[in-house]
Parts: C-alpha cells; structure tokens; sequence
C-alpha cells in the first residue's frame, strides 16, 4: 500500500517537474535556514557545556549605587577573599582568585609569541575541570609554574617536551612550565585563557595587588567558585550579600551588594539593569528562531497552495480511489505519504545546503558550528523535524483533498467552488505580511547601523594606529621611542594613554570641587595621557588650552570633556581644580587647564560618559597613539615603524591596531544582526515568490479558456496582464497593511535600548509596501505575460 | 435478491424550491439479473446508478443491499460494503493517469488487505483473462479507448464483485469496440455475475435481461 503511495507521489513529482522545483527547492531553502538556525541556536544554548559543573559555577558580581544609578559588574576587592573563606567556606567547594584575561609574551629560546591568559588560584585546574594531558593537575602549587593550553605549547615548543621548560614572560620573570591542557573548545568562556600563572606570582610582581589585601575600594579582581554540593546559589547569595557593607563601613553610602552570578546564564543572560538581571543575548536566540519558525511556514505555505490549486487534477484520483472502496482517512495517509516524501527530498537537498553554507555562515555569525554528523540526537531530531514539516504543510492539503465527492468530480464537471481560494488567499497574506514585515525590520536594523557609524566620534580616527605597550620591557622609555619614531618620518605625532581611544579602562570617584552639590557622588572616566594626546588624536581643545611640556606645573594638570563640564555645574570651568576628598592624606589637587570636545570611548548608541585626562606621571602607559605621516602610505610607514621598533624590542612581537578599525568593532553585533537578517528576509522574499509563481501559473492555466475568450472578444495583452496580477497585487497591500503596525510595534521596541537610534521615518515603511508589490507584479508578469500572449485559437481548440 | 430500493427520493433545494432528482423510486434486482437504465438526459440515469453504488446519497426512501440497510449504515460501514460487492465502469474509463495497467488493476486489491503474492496472482488471472498481459507496463494514455475501457472492466472484476455497476461503458467508443465491450459483459453476466448499466443506446439495452426507463426522475414502466 504505502509503496503505491510513493509510486504515485514519485510520478507526479516526475511528471509536474516546474512544480517539483518550487515544492522541494522552497521546502529546501526553508529547511535549510532553519536547520542552520537550530545549529545556531543550539551553539548560543550549549555555550559552557564544556564545564561539567556549568550548574554549581558561579562568578561572584557586585551592584553599587551612585547618585541613584546602580552598576553591576565583576569587579571585586581582595579582602572579600578572606572574608569569604573565613566566614562562608562552607558554602563553596572551590574558591579562587583571578585577574582579568590580558595578553602577554612568552619566551622560549627564540620563539616569542603573544598569547591571552589569567592569573589564579590553585583550584582553577579542578574548578574549570581542565583535561591535563601532561604534567600535574594541581600545577599551580608553586609559585615560579606555568600551565599551558596545548596550542600554545605546541607553538612555543614544537616537538619538545614541554614539562619542566622555563618560559620567560613579558621579559620579566621566569616561569617553569607545570602542565599542559587540552584547549578549551571555542563556545566557552574560558577559551581565550591560553595559560594560567599562580595567583601568587601576579601579587608577587605587582606590588600595588599585593597591598590591597585590606583594601575595599579597589575593585579590580574577579572571583570565581563552585558552590558547595549541598549548597544552593539563591542561598548563598542571600548569604553574602552584604558582605562587603557590613565589613567596610566606607562603602555603604554606594550599597554594594554581591551576588553569585550562575555560569550557566554568563553567555545569554548577562545584562543588569539597577541591580536586576535584565535578558541579554537570549533576545536574540528567541528572535532567530522565530525567524527561522517563520521562514519554514513561509516554505509550507507554499506546498500547502500548490497542492490545492492543483486539486481539480487529482481530485479525479481522489474520485476513483474512493469509488474502488479507499477510505478517508486511507487518501489523509496517502496524501501524507507524499507530503513526507516530499518533505524527505526536501531535507536532503537542505543538508547539502547547509554544508555548502556553513563555513560562510560561521563566517558572518563569528561560530565555529560544524555539522553534527554523529551525534545521533541529532539525528533523532531531524526525524522529528522532517515528521513536524511534512505534517505542517501536508495536512491542509491532504484533508482538502481528501474530502472532494467522488460522485461530483467523475462527473468530470468539477470545478472549485467559489470559496475554494480563500485559505489559499489567506495563506498568500500570511506569507507577504512576513516578508514584508522583514524586510521593514532589515531596514531599520540598517539604518540604525549607519546611524550611529555616521555619529561624530569627536576625534580623527583615520590614519591612526595603537600599539600595546603593557610590558615592563616599555618602561621609561616612552621619551626615546616618541623621538624615534617620530624622527623616522613615519609618525606625524605620537601619544601614550593608560587605555586604548575606544574603550574606558578606569572610573575614579573621591575628587571635590568648587560648587560641588552635597552628597553628589561623582564617577569619572579617567584616562591617563601624556602631553601630546589631544593633538596626536587630533582631538579639539574647546576652552582653556592643551597640556604643555612648558609648563612643570602640567604634571597636576587635567583636561576634562563637555559632557564632565555640565556634569560638574562649571560654568568656567578652565583653572578650577579637582580635590582630593580624602582629608586626612590628600592627594595634589589637579588643575583644570582645557576641555575637549566630546570623544565616543565607549557605545556609540550611548551619550558620552564625563572624562578626565589626567597627565600621566607615573607612566602608566597601555597604548601608544600614533598619528601616521599623511603623506606616505600607510604600508610605508608601518614596515618603518615596525623596523624602529624591532631595534629597541627585537624580543617582542610587534603588535599594533588601527584605531578605525578598532571603532568598528563596536558595530559587529548589530552588523552581524543586520547582516543575518538581510539574507534571511532574502531567503523569505525569494520563497514566497517562488510560492507566488508557482500559483500564478496554476491559475493563467486554470483561466486559460477564459483568456482566450477575451482575448478573441479584443482584450489586449495589457487588458489580460492587469486581470492576472490585479488579484495577488490586492493581496500584498493587504499583507503590507497588516505587516506594518507589527513591524513598527516590534523595531520601536528594539529601538529603545538606544540612546542614540534613529528616528522611525514614515518612508521606511513606504518603501518597503512599494518594494513588496514591486517584486510581486515581476513575479506575476511572468505568467500572465506568458498567458496573455498565447494564442486564443489553440487555448479555446483544446478545451 | 442483491438489492432492493423502495421508495426512494433524492432533490436539491434551488431558489426555494425543491428539484427532485429521483422520485419514489421502488426497484429489485435479482442475483444473475442484467438490467439496463434507459431514459433521456437529465432523467436521473446516473443519479440512480450512484445511489446503487452508494457513491451519493438519497433523501428518503429504504435501500437494502444483501439485507442490509444502507440508509442506516456508517460512512465506513458503507464503503466496506461496496468496496466487496460493487464494481464501477465509467464512461470515461478514471483510470489513473499515473500507474501502469498493471499498477491500476492491483489498486482495488490494495485496499482490501490481500497479501502480496495473492495479488500477484489475481492480476495475473486478470491480465490472461482479458488478453491483456502484453499491455500491462503501460500507462493509460499509451491505450486506445477501447483498450482502456478493457481495463476498466477488468479493474471492476478483479475482486469479484456480485454487482456491476457501468455508467454508459461504452460512450467513449467507437461502435466496434463498444460491441466487444457490451459482449464482454455479456459472457460476464453468463458467467453470474449481476450487471446494472445505464445506456443511451438501445442495442445496448438489448444485452439486457430487463429495462427501467427512467423520465425526470420517475420510473416509467
């Protein structure tokens, strides 16, 4: 029986092969973004899977409050440390102490390379679960030891043993390597630790950490732990929240509140508003896999109107097959039968799809997905999926089908009733409401990119290059290298500060000064800068003046952005100082000598954060900020700085970004949104005209009789063509009415998480309704040109 | 008896008014009969034949059919009896487009649960019976009308049914092959099996053991 199904669906797909294009084709491109989506969504919801106490991991965070905005974030002081042990050890199976992921160069022999790690306790072997391939598990234990991942030691040693080498880091000290670790997958959080060094060793060499045991101000650490097997997060957390208020009177006034931040929401749900977790990317996990849901029914739509308008030719089937004695439900199941094997070919073709388009799709979306060939749920899944599918689209058809009179269609005088074509108008809305609503969402998500890359960043960012300096090989020697570089022609002007242009490292509080409102608690963005930032930025100086190396006076001297002068209440603000608040050891107050224009650090959907440049006078430098000579090329001038800098610090690499491209960065996720749904509102255009093509020529061949009739009563090509595309062209504008509320409603919504977005224009709207119906009249005039200009005498001979 | 109609009435409402369709129609049909439906165009010959087939249904009226009662049947029920008992010749052959003559003649098989190698084997008869086992890779529009028609006869047979029901077998041919069609049913009603046909043609009507003609929906005698 089911063999006679297959052969009679396997025929007509032979015998109807345009209809069989657009049936398996669309089905196939549907299929084929969802399956990606899937993977995708699959990858986003599995990140972390690597650690197998994903669910007992935390990160402990802290929210502190100013002036009634509260902040949250990672940052904790190191006497939490103690005050956790002592008083709560019970609660965490492992505990430890990290700093922030840094870069640094490791030595060995000849082999210098740069390579991203942490400093941490002895646990962090057991807590992140690492798989040693060589050497110890607890290879923090001594101070002067190093653990690897096995691609940095493969690079560092090549076919050496690398157990027991000593390895020279930041050319500082001498570190002898303890372990070698499997790399931890891409999809992790920890991926980008290529090495661990004791925590021991980074207080050690860094004597401002080692003193701070008592210190609570200075959050600049993280802290990560495994909860105690019978301990629950909710718990502990209610537990340490006021650890820090408690123990440090001082810090009450900002309410810091510490909280265990579980790992397993560290990738998808890591945005806080006021102390609250507030989503994050799960957003956007939701929002592709709508898509991707979407996409599929637009593919199903399709089979679903093909099917039917081709009823009236196996409605003679359906006829016979009942008169012989097949039941209902026998023709439900053979009508299923062949949506399934449709839905079978269909995935198929999707699976070479997705492999042909998967290496471009990790590409775009910044993924290391491969095909899961043997994992057998996926396998399971697929079943389920093309099961879900074949049902989805078969079975409107199939108890459409399934229901026609023999008596009335072996009459051979069955026609589709007058209201026949109504689900199937129905279905061609749905379809042109999606795109539509797509392809004003794609529009916007664009807009708003070019909207903020068109913002004014407040300084020249062509042309300009930073080179990491944060080694000790650099110190004191920022005066020989400026006039070296800049005495080889290649740099017009060089600069160093204590954070890259495009990012805020610091935030001080604890400065007064004249005017200052009572009880006003400040946050600076604090950046330290050598004399010549602004101009090697070419940053503009809106009052007051630059820095000097004139004047000795310039090492107390701060030049501060607009946004801090009203942020302050200045009305002058040149030659006012900042004071120290600490009144029993106070710091030098700092003069105000200049304000700068408003420079985009951070977000650039963000109102820029109050700043102040201090003058650097404990070089204290992270960047170099070369401005390059704009009268050679850019290759020019970097194999010359390049060359000069190979002369000081022939040991290490040199490494440099253009400040550009570095601004660009800030644009990826939403480029990467915008980019994704543009191919899949293409995807989605592309399959409901396929749909609409295919249902076009249905209907110029069901009309075929009645073309050639006008035609012989003297209607023209033009009088039939409008007749044809008059109707779909009826349904789109009802789909665009439909489509842009919704639109609107859902991208004012995403909108709304920009301070910075671009006001919704009516035209965009426009623009997109007379884009839909564009597409549609080219679809449609296809056939009903082709209909048009057949000749009336062969149509009206065969009927 | 295979069959009994009494009093059956079938109409359709148009503009508020009842058109009847078939009116108190009383009809017996006897094991071994071969009856021919006559009667005009319109008169209700095919209505008739449909009822009997229990393709369409009636409005009021009793149908037995081997001393069942039709009108109180299940859907299912219904179309368990038929597809037992009865087997449809129609003027247009509704072959399927899609199977070979082959494929076709084993089609009615498949929805009775026969197993694999009993139909084989009764296509197998089939074929040799109707000389037509050099046709049978073929797909219906590599056949003549009368060819096909064949089939069709031969599909009906195929699971020896007690009742034939043909809707003008013959109103797609030519009169040569008509005849070898009509002696075909001819020798089939010698053989036993019970044949109702509707027929414009009255030399078609004379294969016939009795005639019922048929004028808007009333059974003329």
């Amino acid at each position: 029986m089911f063999k006679n199904y297959i052969k009679i669906a396997w025929r007509n797909l032979i015998k109807n092969k345009a209809y069989s294009i657009i049936n398996i084709g669309g089905l196939a491109l549907g299929m084929a973004v969802t399956l990606i989506i899937g993977l995708w969504m699959q990858d986003e919801l599995s990140h972390n899977d690597y650690f197998t106490g994903k669910d007992r991991i935390a990160q402990v965070f802290q929210s502190q409050t100013f002036n009634g905005e509260t902040g949250t974030g990672p940052a904790i002081p190191r006497p939490l440390e103690k005050a956790l042990r002592e008083g709560y050890g019970d609660n965490f199976k492992h505990l430890i102490m990290a700093t922030w992921t840094n870069d640094r160069y490791l030595k060995y022999k000849e082999t210098s390379i740069s390579r991203s790690g942490n400093y941490m306790q002895e646990a962090a072997p057991e807590l992140l679960n690492l798989e040693i391939l060589k050497g110890e598990k607890d290879g923090l234990r001594e101070i002067n030891s190093i653990m690897l991942s096995e691609s940095t030691a493969k690079t560092l040693f090549g076919s050496e043993e690398p157990i027991g080498k000593i390895v020279e880091v930041n050319s500082q000290y001498n570190l002898m390597v303890s372990a070698v670790y499997k790399d931890i997958p891409f999809n992790n959080t920890f991926n980008d630790t290529e090495f661990i060094i004791p925590w021991e060793q980074f207080l050690t060499t860094n004597e401002w950490a080692r003193n701070a045991e008592d210190n609570w101000g200075n959050n600049s650490y993280q802290m990560f732990v495994q909860i105690a097997d019978n301990a629950n997060m909710e718990q502990v957390t209610a537990k340490i929240r006021d650890v820090k208020k408690t123990l440090n009177e001082d810090s009450a006034d900002f309410n810091p509140q510490l909280f265990l931040f579980p790992m397993k929401d560290w990738h998808l749900k890591s945005n806080f508003e006021n102390g609250k977790q507030a989503g994050g990317r799960i957003k956007y996990v939701w929002l592709f896999g709508i898509i991707g849901v979407f996409i599929l029914l637009l593919a199903c739509i399709n089979f679903m109107n093909l099917s039917t308008a081709r009823s009236e030719k196996r409605g003679k089937e359906v006829g016979i097959r009942k008169s012989i004695g097949s039941q209902r439900g026998q023709l439900i199941y053979q009508f299923l039968s062949e949506s399934f094997l449709v839905v079978l070919f269909a995935y198929l073709l999707a699976i070479v799809l997705v492999l042909l388009s998967i290496d471009g799709f990790n590409d775009l979306a910044r993924k290391e997905i491969t095909f899961p060939w043997s994992n057998p749920a996926f396998w399971v899944i697929s079943l389920l999926f093309i099961l879900i599918t074949a049902l989805m689209a078969g079975s409107y058809p199939a108890l459409y089908l399934s229901s026609f009179k023999p008596v009335d269609v072996l009459k051979g005088t069955f026609k589709v009733g007058k209201y026949a074509g109504l689900p199937r108008k129905i279905l061609v809305v749905v379809q042109f409401t999606v795109s539509v609503a797509f392809i004003i969402g794609t529009v916007i998500v664009m807009q708003q990119i070019n909207y903020a890359k068109n913002r004014p960043v407040g300084y020249d960012k062509q042309g300009l290059i930073q080179v990491p300096v944060m080694s000790k090989d650099f110190t004191g020697k920022f005066e020989l290298m400026r006039s070296e570089f800049m005495g080889s022609g290649a740099v017009a002007q060089m600069s160093t500060s204590s954070a890259p242009t495009t990012a805020v490292w610091s935030n001080y509080s604890g400065y007064t000064w004249e005017g200052k409102p009572e009880g006003f608690q400040e946050d600076f963005a604090w950046t330290q800068v050598s004399p010549e930032f602004a101009s090697s930025l070419n940053l503009k100086i809106m009052a007051g003046r630059d820095f000097s190396r004139e004047f000795a006076s310039d090492s107390n001297a701060v030049l501060i952005n607009e946004t801090a002068v009203k942020y302050m209440g200045l009305i002058n603000p040149v030659g006012k100082y900042l004071k120290d608040s600490n009144e029993e050891n106070p710091s030098e107050p700092l003069k105000i000598i200049g304000v700068v224009k408003d420079m985009i650090a951070q977000s650039p959907y963000e109102p820029v954060k109050q700043a102040v440049y201090a003058y650097d006078k404990d070089d204290s430098a992270s960047y170099y900020n070369m401005r390059l000579n704009p009268n050679q090329s850019t290759g020019e001038n970097l194999a010359v700085i390049e060359r000069v800098f190979k002369e000081h610090f022939p040991n290490i690499p040199f490494q440099y970004d253009f400040v550009d491209q570095e601004y660009g960065k800030k644009f990826a996720a939403e480029e990467r949104i915008g980019t994704l749904s543009g191919i899949f509102t293409a995807l989605a255009i592309l399959i409901s005209c396929l749909g609409l093509f295919g249902l076009t020529s249905f209907v110029a061949e069901q009309r075929t009789k009645e073309i050639g009739v006008r035609k012989v009563l003297g209607a023209s090509v033009f009088n039939v063509w409008n007749m044809l595309s008059k109707d779909f062209l009826k349904l789109v504008i009802v789909s665009c009415f439909i489509a842009v509320p919704i639109a609107y409603f859902v991208m004012n919504g995403w909108l709304q998480e920009y301070p910075y977005r671009v006001i919704l224009k009516w035209w965009i709207f426009a623009l997109a309704m007379v884009g839909a119906m564009l597409v549609t009249v080219i679809t449609v005039s296809f056939q009903a040109i082709k209909a048009a200009r057949a000749n009336p005498v062969k149509s009206l001979r065969t009927e | 008896m295979v069959l009994q109609l009494s009093n059956i009435f079938k109409w359709v409402q148009q503009g508020g008014q009842r058109v009847f369709l078939l009116k108190d129609i009383n009809l017996e049909v006897e094991e071994g009969e071969f009856i021919s439906i006559m009667g005009p165009s319109g008169s209700g010959k095919s209505t008739l034949l449909n009822v009997i087939g229990m393709l369409d249904t009636f409005d009021e009226g009793k149908y037995s059919f081997l001393d069942e009662p039709v009108h109180e049947l299940k859907e299912k029920h219904r179309s368990n009896l038929y597809k037992q008992y009865i087997g449809f010749v129609f003027q247009s052959y509704h072959l399927i487009d899609d199977l070979t003559v082959y494929e076709n003649l084993e089609m009615p098989l498949l929805y009775k649960k026969h197993s694999r190698s009993e139909r084989k084997a009764m296509v197998a008869d089939t074929l040799d019976r109707f000389n037509i086992v050099g046709k049978k890779d073929l797909f219906p529009a590599q056949l003549s009308g009368g060819q096909q028609q064949l089939v069709g006869v031969a599909r009906a047979l195929i699971s020896k049914p007690k009742l034939i029901l043909a809707d003008e077998p013959t109103g797609n041919l030519n009169s040569k092959q008509g005849e070898e069609i009509m002696e075909l049913f001819k020798q089939l009603n010698e053989e036993g099996v019970t044949i109702v046909q509707v027929t414009h043609s009255e030399k078609n009507a004379a294969y016939g053991s009795r005639i019922i003609n048929l004028l808007d929906g009333r059974k003329i005698i």
